[in-house]
This record gives C-alpha cells, sequence and structure tokens, in this order.
C-alpha cells in the first residue's frame, strides 16, 4: 500500500479563510481513512497563530508541523502569499513522530539539537527509523552545531534532511509550528520509520571563482582572518567596495556569492551564506566554517542553478533506484528565488520533467537547508546547506 | 705505489668534487628556474584571481543591470496585464477588483491600496487592499480618514510621493509616516485624477528593502494611475450617459404611451364618427331613395297631370334630391375609405388615357366655360398601379372644381412627371385661386374657401376631403399651391408600380 497524500493551498485575504481553505481542500482531496501528518507552510505574512487554530478545528487529532517562508512551492506555481496544508496518510507498516524545540538560544544550539533528536526517536525507539525532516528558526546563527546536536541523539549518519524558516527576505523574523503553536528561536521535526523509502537530491550549481583562500582564524561560524588579513576583506577586495556598503548590500551580496568550502571528494563546494559583517571585520555565516579550510568565492548564474536543479531531481531518481515515489518536499534557498528571479518557475518544470508530472510537490524558500553530502567518505553524514536545492523524495 | 693510490685518490676527490660542484651548478639552476616558475605561477594565480576580481565586479554590475531590466519588464509587462483588463469594464469598483495581486507583485510590490474621495460623504472610501490582512486594513481606513486633508492636498497638487522622492519638509514628515503605518520599506502613492468621476489616490508598496525602487518604479506607478484615471472617466461617463439613456427612454416610453393613448383615442372618435357619419348616410338614404321615387312618379304624371308650377317644384326637389344623394354617397365613401373598409383593385392604368375619359365626360362643361384642356403626360409618366375608379373620382374633382372655378376663356391642363417610385400628376387651372390662409384647410371635411363663386356654386364640401383619402388610400400625399387672381395647381402622387 502506498503513501496518500494531499496538497491545499488557501490564498484568500482573511488569514483564517485562507487556513481553512487550505485544510479542508487537502482533507476533501486525501482518499484514506487516517491522517497521520499535517505539514502546514505559510508565507510570512500568514504565519499567525489563528492558522493553525483553525487548521487544528479540522484536523484535531493529526500532529502538525511546518514553518515559514518566503513563497510556496506546488506543483502548480509558486505562492506569495498562502497557507499551504499537505496531508499524509501512511500504510500500516509505516511511522512517524513528531515534536518540537524552544528557547535554542537559552539552551545552546547544540544542546537544543540533543533535546530535539532525544525528543524525536523517543516514541520511535523500538521502530526502524529511516530519516528525519527538520524546520528550524531561519534567524538561528549557529545552525551547524544545531544539527551536530541532532546528530548526537539521532546518530552521526542518521539522514536528515532540513529547512530553515524563512520571512520576506528582510531576516527579522521566521516562525516555526507545531500543533497549534506558532514560535521563533524553535524547531520542529518529523521522524520517518518503518517501511518507507527516500531519495535525496541536494545541488546549488555554483563555481569557484578566484585563488584559493585559506580560513586562517574561525571559530564554528564566525571567521575572524582569511590569508591572515580580516576577514570582510575578501569581499572588499573582490567587489572593490568599502566596509558600509558591503553592509549595506550584504544580503545581496552574499546571495549572489556565497563562500565555498572546498570538500574534498565532494563534486560541489558547500556553500555559506553570509549573515552580517562585525564591526572587526569578521564575518558571521549561517554554517560553521572550520579554520584552515581552503575556501573560494563563488559565483552563480540562472543556468546553472537550472542544471543544478535537474541534477539534484536526476539524484533523487537514482537515489530512489526504481522505487516509486510518492510525493516530493522540495527545500530551497531563498537566494536562488532572488537570483532566478522571473524563471524561479523553471525549476519546476525540470523537476516534472525528471521525476514526473503528477507527482505531488510542496515545497518552501529556506535560510539554509540540511542534508547528507554525497561522496562516500562522509558516510552520508548531514550538513548545512546554504543556496542549495533539496529534493526530498518520499515512497513506500 | 703509495705515491701513485695517493695522487689517484686525490684526483678521484678532485673529479668527485668537480662532479659535485658541477651536479650543484645543475641543481641551482634548477632550484632558480623553479623559483622563477614559482613566481610565474604565483603571478599567473595572481592577475587570475585580479582578472576573477573583475568578472565578480561585471558580474555584479550586470545581476543589477538584468534585475532592474527584470523589473522594467515585468512591470511595464503587468502594466498592459492591467490596462486590459480594467478597459474591460466600465464599473468603477470592478476596475480596482480587476487589478490582482499578481499583477502588483509583477510590478514590484506586494502591497497595495487604493482610496477614492467621495464627495457627498466627505470621506476617502478605499476601494482596493492587497497585501493586508482585514484589521490592518481598517487600521489604514481610519488612519487615512484622520488624516484625509493631507492627502487630499496630494490631490489637489496633483503630487506623487514616494519613498525616493526628495521631497519639501512636509512630505519629508510624510514619508516617513508611511512607512510607519503602511509597513513598507518603500512605496509609491500617486493621484488618480479622472475628469469626470470621483478622484483619489493609489499606494504600492513593498518590505524589502534589499531592492530599493527607483525613479522607473515611481514612473510605473504614475502611468498606472493614469490609467486607472482613464477607466474610472469612463465608467463614470459610462454611468452618466447610461443615466441618461435611461431617463430618455422613460421620457419616450412615457411620451410614447401618451401618444398611444391620444391616438387610439383619435381613432375610437374618428371611428365614432365614420359610424356616425356611415349610419346617418345610411338612415337617410333609404327614405331619399323614396323620395326621389315619388318625386319621379309625379314627374311622369302617371298619377295624373301637374300644373306647371308643381312640375317645376318636383323638378327642384328631385335635383337637390340628386344632390343630397351625391352628398351621401360621398360621405359614406369617406367614412369607408378613412375605416378601411374599402379596398384599392390596384392595376396598371394607362394615365393618358384615363385623362382623356374624364375630359371626354366632362366635356360639355369644358366647352361650355369656353374653358382650353390641355395634357402633358409623357411616356416616362403615363403609367401608374391605381384602382380606376378611384383615380378617375380623383380627377372628376379636381378637373370639375378646375372648371368650377375658373373663368371663361381659362385653361385647365394635367401634367404628369415620374419622381422617385411615383407619378406626380398636376392639375392646374387659370381660375380665382385659394387665399394662402385657406390652402391648410380646404383638405378638411365641409370647408368651404369664402369666394363669390363658393356664394353662388353649390357644393357639398367633401369632394377634396374624399380626393384627399382615395390619393393616401393608394399611399400618395396631396397639396396645393394657388395664388389669387391667378390660379391653382392641385399636385398628386400616386405610386409607379406595386410596392
Amino acid at each position: 500500500m502506498a503513501i496518500t497524500v494531499s496538497i491545499g493551498i488557501g490564498t484568500n485575504t482573511d488569514v483564517a479563510m485562507a487556513a481553512h481553505e487550505a485544510a479542508m481542500r487537502a482533507k476533501q482531496q486525501l482518499d484514506a481513512e487516517a491522517i497521520h501528518l499535517c505539514l502546514v507552510f505559510t508565507t510570512i505574512n500568514l504565519a499567525k497563530p489563528v492558522v493553525l487554530k483553525t487548521i487544528k478545528r479540522i484536523l484535531p487529532d493529526t500532529p502538525l508541523v511546518g514553518c515559514s517562508t518566503l513563497g510556496v512551492i506546488t506543483e502548480k506555481q509558486i505562492y506569495r502569499h498562502a497557507v499551504a496544508v499537505l496531508l499524509v496518510s501512511l500504510p500500516k507498516d509505516a511511522y512517524i513522530h513528531t515534536d518540537c524545540v524552544q528557547e535554542i538560544s537559552l539552551k545552546s544550539s547544540v544542546r537544543a539539537g540533543e533535546e530535539l533528536g532525544n525528543r524525536l526517536i523517543y516514541a520511535l525507539k523500538n521502530a526502524p527509523r529511516n530519516f528525519g525532516t527538520i524546520f528550524s528558526d531561519g534567524l538561528i546563527q549557529d545552525n551547524s552545531s544545531f544539527l551536530a546536536g541532532l546528530q548526537e541523539s539521532l546518530g552521526k549518519s542518521f539522514p536528515i534532511i532540513g529547512a530553515c524558516a524563512s520571512d520576506n527576505l528582510k531576516f527579522i523574523k521566521t516562525c516555526v509550528y507545531t500543533n497549534d503553536a506558532v514560535f521563533n528561536d524553535g524547531a520542529c521535526g518529523v521522524i520517518w520509520g518503518g517501511k518507507l523509502h527516500f531519495g535525496v537530491g541536494i545541488r546549488h550549481g555554483w563555481r569557484p571563482l578566484g585563488k584559493p583562500h585559506y580560513v586562517t582564524h574561525a571559530i564554528k561560524n564566525t571567521i575572524y582572518s582569511i590569508d591572515n588579513a580580516p576577514a570582510a576583506s575578501l569581499y572588499k577586495e573582490y567587489l572593490s567596495t568599502d566596509l558600509a556598503t558591503l553592509r549595506k548590500d550584504l544580503k545581496h551580496i552574499s546571495a549572489l556569492y556565497p563562500i565555498g568550502i572546498d570538500l574534498p571528494a565532494e563534486e560541489e563546494y558547500l556553500l555559506r551564506n553570509t549573515v552580517s559583517i562585525e564591526d572587526t571585520e569578521a564575518i558571521i555565516c549561517q554554517g560553521e566554517i572550520p579554520q584552515g579550510s581552503t575556501i573560494r568565492l563563488m559565483i552563480g548564474t540562472k543556468e546553472s542553478c537550472l542544471a543544478a536543479t535537474r541534477k539534484a531531481a536526476e539524484d533523487v531518481k537514482n537515489a530512489l533506484r526504481g522505487k516509486s515515489c510518492d510525493f516530493l518536499l522540495v527545500f530551497e534557498s531563498t537566494s536562488r528565488y532572488t537570483l532566478l528571479g522571473r524563471q524561479a518557475n523553471n525549476e519546476l518544470r525540470i523537476i516534472k520533467e525528471v521525476l514526473g508530472e503528477k507527482l505531488p510537490i510542496l515545497g518552501i524558500y529556506t535560510y539554509g537547508e540540511q542534508a547528507p553530502l554525497r561522496a562516500i567518505g562522509y558516510h552520508g553524514i548531514p550538513y548545512f546547506h546554504n543556496q542549495s536545492i533539496t529534493i526530498l523524495g518520499i515512497g513506500n | 705505489m703509495p705515491d701513485l693510490f695517493i695522487t689517484i685518490l686525490g684526483l678521484g676527490v678532485i673529479l668527485t668534487w668537480i662532479f659535485l660542484a658541477m651536479m650543484l651548478t645543475i641543481k641551482n639552476a634548477r632550484i632558480k628556474e623553479l623559483r622563477l616558475e614559482s613566481i610565474r605561477l604565483k603571478r599567473s594565480l595572481d592577475e587570475m584571481d585580479e582578472q576573477a576580481k573583475l568578472i565578480v565586479r561585471t558580474d555584479m554590475e550586470l545581476n543589477k543591470t538584468q534585475e532592474e531590466l527584470d523589473k522594467k519588464i515585468s512591470g511595464l509587462y503587468a502594466l498592459q496585464r492591467i490596462s486590459r483588463a480594467i478597459s474591460a469594464t466600465l464599473e468603477e469598483k470592478r476596475i480596482f477588483e480587476l487589478i490582482a495581486p499578481e499583477y502588483v507583485n509583477d510590478l514590484g510590490f506586494e502591497k497595495a491600496y487604493a482610496i477614492l474621495w467621495n464627495e457627498r460623504e466627505e470621506k476617502f472610501k478605499s476601494q482596493m487592499n492587497i497585501g493586508y490582512l482585514p484589521e490592518e486594513k481598517e487600521q489604514l481606513d481610519a488612519y487615512i480618514d484622520i488624516n484625509k486633508g493631507r492627502y487630499l492636498k496630494l490631490i489637489g497638487e496633483e503630487r506623487t510621493v514616494s519613498s525616493i522622492t526628495d521631497a519639501p519638509a512636509e512630505y519629508a514628515q510624510l514619508q516617513t509616516e508611511i512607512k510607519q503605518t503602511f509597513k513598507v520599506e518603500d512605496f509609491v502613492i500617486s493621484p488618480m485624477l479622472p475628469k469626470e468621476g470621483n478622484k483619489g489616490l493609489i499606494f504600492v508598496g513593498t518590505e524589502r528593502g534589499d531592492t530599493p525602487i527607483n525613479d522607473g518604479d515611481e514612473e510605473l506607478i504614475i502611468i498606472l494611475a493614469n490609467q486607472i484615471s482613464q477607466a474610472i472617466e469612463n465608467a463614470s461617463l459610462f454611468e452618466k450617459t447610461w443615466k441618461a439613456q435611461q431617463e430618455l427612454e422613460k421620457k419616450v416610453m412615457e411620451r410614447t404611451r401618451e401618444l398611444t393613448r391620444a391616438l387610439n383615442e383619435v381613432k375610437a372618435v374618428s371611428k365614432r364618427k365614420s359610424d356616425f357619419i356611415s349610419s346617418v348616410s345610411h338612415e337617410l338614404r333609404t327614405p331619399l331613395t323614396s323620395i326621389k321615387g315619388y318625386a319621379a312618379i309625379l314627374l311622369n304624371e302617371k298619377l295624373g297631370h301637374l300644373p306647371d308650377e308643381v312640375k317645376e317644384r318636383l323638378e327642384k326637389i328631385n335635383r337637390h334630391s340628386d344632390e343630397l344623394v351625391h352628398l351621401v354617397n360621398d360621405l359614406l365613401d369617406i367614412a369607408r375609405i378613412e375605416s378601411g373598409k374599402v379596398i384599392m383593385k390596384k392595376e396598371l392604368l394607362d394615365l393618358r388615357y384615363l385623362v382623356r375619359e374624364v375630359a371626354d365626360l366632362l366635356g360639355v362643361q369644358i366647352k361650355g366655360a369656353k374653358l382650353d384642356f390641355a395634357m402633358d403626360i409623357p411616356d416616362s409618366a403615363s403609367t401608374i398601379f391605381a384602382d380606376r375608379s378611384q383615380i378617375q373620382r380623383v380627377f372628376i374633382n379636381l378637373i370639375g372644381n378646375a372648371i368650377k372655378f375658373s373663368p371663361e376663356y381659362g385653361k385647365i391642363s394635367v401634367a404628369a412627371k415620374s419622381i422617385d417610385g411615383a407619378i406626380q400628376i398636376d392639375v392646374a387651372d387659370t381660375g380665382y385661386g385659394i387665399p394662402q390662409d385657406a390652402l391648410e384647410k380646404i383638405f378638411e371635411e365641409f370647408y368651404r374657401v369664402d369666394n363669390p363663386i363658393n356664394q353662388t356654386v353649390k357644393g357639398s364640401g367633401l369632394g377634396l376631403s374624399l380626393v384627399k383619402y382615395i390619393v393616401e388610400a393608394h399611399g400618395g400625399k396631396i397639396w396645393v399651391k394657388s395664388r389669387l387672381g391667378s390660379g391653382s395647381t392641385f399636385s398628386f402622387t400616386i405610386p409607379k408600380k406595386e410596392n
């Protein structure tokens, strides 16, 4: 028996009505007796408790997780104002469990990750666990540590495919949802177990430019010096700009020219977005950059981005090894939306071309993605990524 | 031997030294070469890096240009779609409903809000709300209501304000206020100034601070405001025209109803009149026939010889009875034609033959009055489509009148000509003529022109009425031109052929 899913979209200007529309459409479309999971994604303007309360009134007993986003991606189009509800009905021999962690900043990222991991596996301790999907506040600065915490409890090589919630590119507030609670500074997740299979593809399409540089001083996600010069010099030199202009245009610059960490045997560099630049010219990234790493400034084009999307979709197909796929989850960096502009819809076309026209797709724009690296040497260990498109195909 | 050995050893040492020195020299040269190569490579790498920097800077510029271009293309495309959508409606409220959120997004904004000034209620009324929740919209409405004076001023001054406008101090404060109230980083607010209909303002804004708006965005919104103004103007004009048309239609219907009522009344009266005349005529005819019959019996002296005085009186009775029968017959004919009871047996007639017949019939009177009779009917006007006996009556009446009112040695002429599908026939005389004030009444029943002849010659005053009825029953017209002392021309038209 296959996994049954349905997707409902609500676009009403009234928040409660949009939520009602989405939940009712999803419920009516779902051809199954039991509903095991409700994934909710909303554009940031609709990230309100009333959305979850409305959905919970319609689906009182279904565990709900989700987060806010810049835009909702479906197989039909990209919505900039929408509530999306994905309902999942699992076959008998498949299981899921959802849970959340709050106040990450008060606990330290590692401990918060560990706590969420423990909560997630608690309910499935006696069942085979396949993979996890995590949704975290996109403004948590040390995402790599949070992921490390998760790996502490779930296992180093346990596949985690995650997304960092986003807002409308203002980087002011992103939200995470669990049942009827909307919160920041937290994360929620789903552990999938039993007879389920999945395939994941993660690519970005950015290419290295210029000579390699060495991270001479870095702690976690803060780079203090590159080639023994203040870290911000990298951008100042390449873009021929001063610190003030750099800080002003940072979101834009970081989206177009992220820092790439050279990972031996990996086909692509591991990308890092710059969140802010300190007065000391230290660069704060969204993920960890180890001291001593060889880094490059990266450059992307629309074409290379779209080629990466195709490769990611092909990776999913290859990973599934001919097994069926019942639906796709897409976690895609907001930077790609900025770079692709009007061509953003082309990614959907490519995914459908590779994986099938009729496959239900639900996705979000993210401030960071988590997925395992491909090279064998990394033993499937999940890493924190930026600028990437992560496609997760789930089937039974 | 030892010396030889020492010599050989020394030579060997020297050779080794020489070899080592040579090797050292070669190695040094190689090291130097490698060092140079390394310097060259480093230089190449630095040059490549410099090129990479140039590429990044160029790419950055290209990206900016591309983004602006994309934004402009999207904006223009959105503007075109909005224009097409709103030009399809003539309803003011619908204009704003047709501005879909995706159009606003394509213009580079996520939020839009529009208000129109209601003159009667003296307040702004919101027409469009995109990107604001219902409670936020209510707050905006309240804010606009409190600050309506300032926004009316924008309309009055036809001023567009945006987050990048280098505005005077008073507007600088408004800029900040709009940003805070409308919760946006960048915005454009532009007046909508239709020549007809309500004036207002359209606001568009974006929360995204990373892609600031520019002059091009401001221009796009001004164009959008103008397009909406044009649509409002069209809607307003249409509403006015529609209302006027409705009013006119209402009046026309009322007037038509009145006229129909009047016409029905006239018809009813006319019918009553015709019925009355018809019944009276029938009632008169019977006794008249008896009178005429008895008079004839008496005159034939079948009942005995009559004295001459009695005969004279009986002849008078007979003559007057004939006149009365004639009058009653005319009245009956008029009544019949008027009520549509007489069916015109139309056929193609030779006009010349017809006129000659009548002229022969009245030949004695023409000769008696010493009148000249002429006929001018060309081949092109020699055929008419009419009822023979009725048209004969027309000619008898008209030529008879001409004879009656023409002095001796006068002239009567009948001419015809072809005009637009009909034949116009003119019967002219050189008689006394008709006064101008009588021309309009001459075809009325029982009307007789006040002239010396009418005072001596008897007549019913029905002849011309009957002529008019007969001509009109044929689908023709009749009219008269006359000058006192010079004569009259009666003209009428008869169709050439069947319609």
